[in-house]
């Protein structure tokens, strides 16, 4: 049962010492606190409320698409992402940015959007008459 | 009301029909029957309630909740599958599916069951465990497709209310379930148990006053979207049975017959499942328009990892099979019995990570967070399958003797299948550490599934290849260079080839190559020399050049693949890869619904023609971009889609921005904020008069404010437009068109002076990313082969089963 044993073990340990290596290379860490997003250096998955009253811009000839989002402090950032807008952003409301933020503005890479629960868009949007 | 009472008895029949199995094993002689017409009956109820569901969906019975969420008029149109598919559309129908297609498994392993000795009693009473807790989830107090709208208060749009009951003067009532948005002016009526008990007052039934829904999200109403979820489901409730076989083997404590019976469905359950998967990367590289199958996005992640286990259990399965000709239950019957246990636990892990919520922040794909009480019993769910299968083991783990005295060889195809088992284990962990990483608020980058991938692969390929050529207990040497001297220098020349000719210069993948074409030659070579007369055989070897096949696929459409964005100026030709595009116009599709994008494409003397789409869709207020693929023999060009400038009014070549009230740009450090819309006048425009709107700006230079207002005129169904400029900053801007939902501008900023006055043409400009795939093709007949090759042995396998030892 020898061989069983060294074949299972080596591939497995060498792969976990592989993927430990590696997860922490390619680890992006979730950040809720701007302030924080603002003065790391590092990559990170940024979560925040899309600021809807600033809308967003689209130049088309830099190919860029900009946005403004706040965290629950209320702090806000300028988040840039090199492409257009994605399909869904106009009804999203929490958008996950992955990036860095240099000189003034958030650099985003990825953009993920997450459009509020059915009840949710009501309540927040329903006022009587 | 019906579904959920057929549910309820349903769900009763579970655990009456699960008792009666549990007690028969224990020894009572007469429940046996008592369980099989429970079961039956639990069976039949879950197909009445679900062709309810259906019928409720077709018929457009707004006053359920799920058909008002997840279906509308409009589906039937788009023809009957696209509103059939609403089933499975939403969290609740999608627990149904997974609850039919159990059911249904459930009545051919009863069946199969009843024919394999004493199986039957122990094999079901473990099923309907697994039937049980998917109906609790189905029923009324978690996620119940049959909830009435009312029960949880919704607002519901006014266009979906019928417009003949919208009168305060006759239904009074009505006014303090009005409400609307002001931002949007949209209006919503609040459909709670007040109002309906108001309505019924009035002799108003729901179904009457709700006339349409909300529909589907557009990217779903696609072919391979709308069956990708039964198959995938379908392999979810087949993964069920080798659970259920292992534990009905732990049960007896007798490990020998187990092996067979248990081997067919996990091929075919893995089969089915590896072409759900592939089904949904295909839907992705269709629709999504990222020009990729498979982004380690969590939902992908999630099905994959229980496959991967899964077929590393198939390999086990067939060494123990093998080694039980030397006496004893055979070697790895601890392995197996866990990785039967764990495909099945990770099945439920997927629905856990997809459906709990807990990667809220991870995944486009994930559904919303369903509370905590669906949370809770989902934990309690995985829970009690993992620690009843791993319970069980650690339980009889000392009387699990293997009683194998003899080593595996090392050149021994046990060895080699045990191998592959342990790499098939390692992706399975890797991809289980970083789609879970989440929930511990912390992710990965998709690199570190590729980079981890490659060397697995390559290691993968070496053995699938050199697995077949050894022979089982022990290999002579001379003989094994005999014979794999044609593959290994078929092997050797291919990857030549490619070096000098495709220019693949990375090590890692010049190596998976080398594995992957000496894998494929293997199996070509004695697949070509047992298919006389022995299809049956066949298996094994189809299923690994096709997996060999997808991986050359996977190689060339990724790390070959090109990528560029073109500017495509209507009429002009522009070029990409040794193609020349040209963008010869826009017409609108599918009842003025959808636009489509005229592209030619000519390479020499050939042709084609593509088409990306672009629309607004009402669902979610947003733009959706379909890409437009040509699929060739060697590889796909795909079109996506960015934008389209229509051009027109656009007359200098200034610097173009869209701008919302409120919000404000820099140009070239000139501040410029959109103070305000200027409304047209109401009046004038209803009477055909000239009508004037526009932008209200205010712009800062060097600390300095002005207010410019650029005017667009319309003077007898004449656009006019009328820059502002300011001679102090050098600035003119134009409105070239204001958006009449948001009065979102379109700015044209220039300087009054500059060498960017000149008039431009009107040009329609269509802006898409052109990227070529080589060989992605492989990459689907790769899986289908594969699947195929599952499907053979398969066939195979349950011959055998039928031997009782």
């Amino acid at each position: 049962m020898k061989n069983k044993y060294i074949f299972g073990g080596v591939i497995i340990a060498v792969f976990l010492v592989l993927m430990g290596y590696l997860f922490t290379q390619s680890n992006i860490e979730y950040a809720d606190d701007f302030a924080k997003v603002m003065t790391t250096q590092k990559t990170v998955k940024a979560t925040g409320i899309w600021v809807k009253e600033k809308s967003y811009q689209l130049d088309n000839k830099n190919k860029t698409f900009s946005f403004f989002m706040a965290d629950e402090n209320g702090n806000q950032m300028k988040v840039i992402y090199e492409g257009t807008i994605p399909n869904n952003f106009e009804s999203a409301k929490n958008v996950v940015v992955t990036g860095k933020y240099q000189n003034g503005y958030f650099h985003a890479k990825d953009i993920l959007t997450k459009c509020p629960s059915k009840y949710e868009e009501q309540k927040t949007s329903s006022s009587s008459l | 009301m019906i579904g959920s009472i057929v549910l309820t008895i349903a769900l009763s029949f579970s655990i009456i029909s699960m008792i009666m199995y549990f007690l028969n094993y224990r020894g009572y002689k007469n429940t046996l029957n008592y369980g099989r017409i429970a079961y039956h009956g639990m069976a039949m109820l879950v197909i009445i309630a679900s062709v309810f569901l259906w019928y409720i969906i077709l018929t457009h019975q707004y006053q359920y909740d799920y058909v008002y969420s997840y279906s509308n008029n409009a589906l039937r149109n788009l023809g009957l599958l696209h509103l059939a598919s609403s089933f499975w559309g939403g969290q609740q129908g999608s627990f149904m599916l997974w609850l039919l297609l159990t059911s249904i498994v459930g009545i051919i392993l009863q069946s199969y069951a009843s024919k394999r000795g004493d199986l039957e009693p122990r094999v079901m009473a473990v099923f309907t465990l697994a039937t049980t807790f998917l109906l609790v989830m189905v029923s009324p107090w978690f996620k119940n497709p049959f909830e009435y709208i009312w029960a949880t208060p919704v607002f519901v749009k006014i266009e979906h209310i019928n417009s003949q009951f919208l009168n305060t003067n006759i239904y009074p009532f009505l006014q303090s379930f009005f409400f609307s948005d002001q931002s949007t002016n949209q209006g919503f009526i609040q459909v709670s148990s007040d109002l309906v008990s108001k309505l019924s007052q009035a002799g108003i039934s729901v179904n009457q006053f709700i006339i349409d829904g909300r529909g589907l999200n557009p990217q779903l109403l696609n072919f391979w979207m709308q069956i990708h979820p039964p198959i995938l489901f379908s392999g979810f409730a087949m993964a069920t049975v080798p659970f259920a076989f292992a534990i009905a083997a732990l049960m007896k404590n007798d490990y020998r017959d187990w092996v067979r019976q248990a081997f067919p469905w996990m091929l075919a359950g893995m089969g089915v499942l590896g072409l759900g998967i592939m089904l949904g990367g295909y839907w992705a590289y269709e629709m999504l328009g990222w020009g990729g199958y498979w982004a380690w996005d969590p939902v992908e992640n999630s099905s994959l990892i229980p496959w991967l286990v899964g077929v590393a259990g198939i390999h086990t399965l067939l060494v123990q099979k093998r080694s039980q000709a030397e006496g004893g239950i055979g070697r790895y019957a601890k392995t197996n019995l866990f990785l039967c246990v764990l495909t099945y636990v990770l099945v439920l892990y997927s629905t856990f990570l997809t459906r709990s919520g807990v990667l809220g922040d991870a995944s486009v794909h994930s559904f919303v967070d369903p509370g905590m009480f669906v949370y809770l019993f989902l934990v309690l769910f995985i829970g009690t399958f993992l620690v009843l299968g791993v319970g069980m083991i650690a339980f009889r783990w000392k009387t699990l003797n293997e009683n194998i005295v003899e080593e595996e060889s090392l050149l021994s195809r046990e060895l080699a299948l045990f191998t592959a088992m342990i790499v098939l284990i390692a992706s399975a962990i890797i991809i289980l550490v970083g789609t879970s990483a989440p929930i511990f608020g912390q992710s990965v980058d998709t690199f570190f599934y590729n980079e981890m991938h490659v060397p697995l692969a390559i290691i993968i390929m070496f053995l699938n290849g050199l697995s077949l050529l050894i022979k089982w207990r022990k290999t002579d040497t001379r003989e094994l260079i005999k014979q794999s001297i044609i593959s290994t220098v078929g092997a050797v020349l291919f990857t030549v080839i490619l070096i000098l000719f495709a220019g693949v210069s990375d090590l890692m993948i010049i190596l998976l190559s080398l594995t992957t074409a000496f894998s494929l030659f293997v199996n070509l070579d004695i697949a070509i020399k047992i298919v006389r007369g022995n299809f049956k055989m066949l298996g094994a070897y189809v299923a690994h050049i096709g997996i060999a096949l997808f991986l050359l696929g996977v190689i060339g459409s990724s790390v070959y693949s090109q990528e560029v964005t073109v500017d495509l100026v209507k009429g002009k030709q522009a070029s990409a890869f040794g193609y020349d595009l040209t963008f010869t116009g826009i017409y609108p599709i599918e009842n003025n619904t959808k636009y489509a994008f005229n592209v030619d494409v000519k390479k020499g003397n050939s042709n084609y023609n593509m088409t990306p789409i672009m629309y607004r869709s009402d669902f979610n207020n947003s733009i959706v971009r379909e890409p437009a693929i040509l699929s060739l023999l060697t590889k796909d060009i795909y079109l996506s889609p960015l934008g389209y400038d229509e051009g027109g009014v656009d007359h200098t070549s200034g610097h173009k921005v869209t701008l919302s009230p409120g919000s404000e740009i820099d140009y070239e450090g000139i501040k410029l904020k959109y103070e305000e819309f200027i409304k047209p006048d109401m009046a004038a425009m209803m009477s055909g008069g000239d009508v004037e709107m526009g932008t209200k700006l205010i712009v800062t230079k060097d600390g300095k404010d002005y207010e410019i207002s650029p005017l667009i005129k319309i003077k007898s169904g004449q656009f006019e437009y009328t820059p502002a400029e300011i001679e102090e900053a050098n600035l003119k801007v134009e409105v070239s068109k204001i958006e009449q939902s948001n009065h979102n501008a379109d700015l044209i900023i220039s300087k009054i002076n500059g060498d960017n006055t000149t008039p431009n043409q009107s040009n329609e400009i269509l802006s898409v990313t052109a990227s070529i795939k080589p060989f992605v093709n492989l990459v689907w007949a790769g899986v289908v082969i594969m699947v195929v090759g599952f499907f053979i042995s398969m066939a195979r396998r349950l011959k055998e089963s039928r031997v009782i030892s």
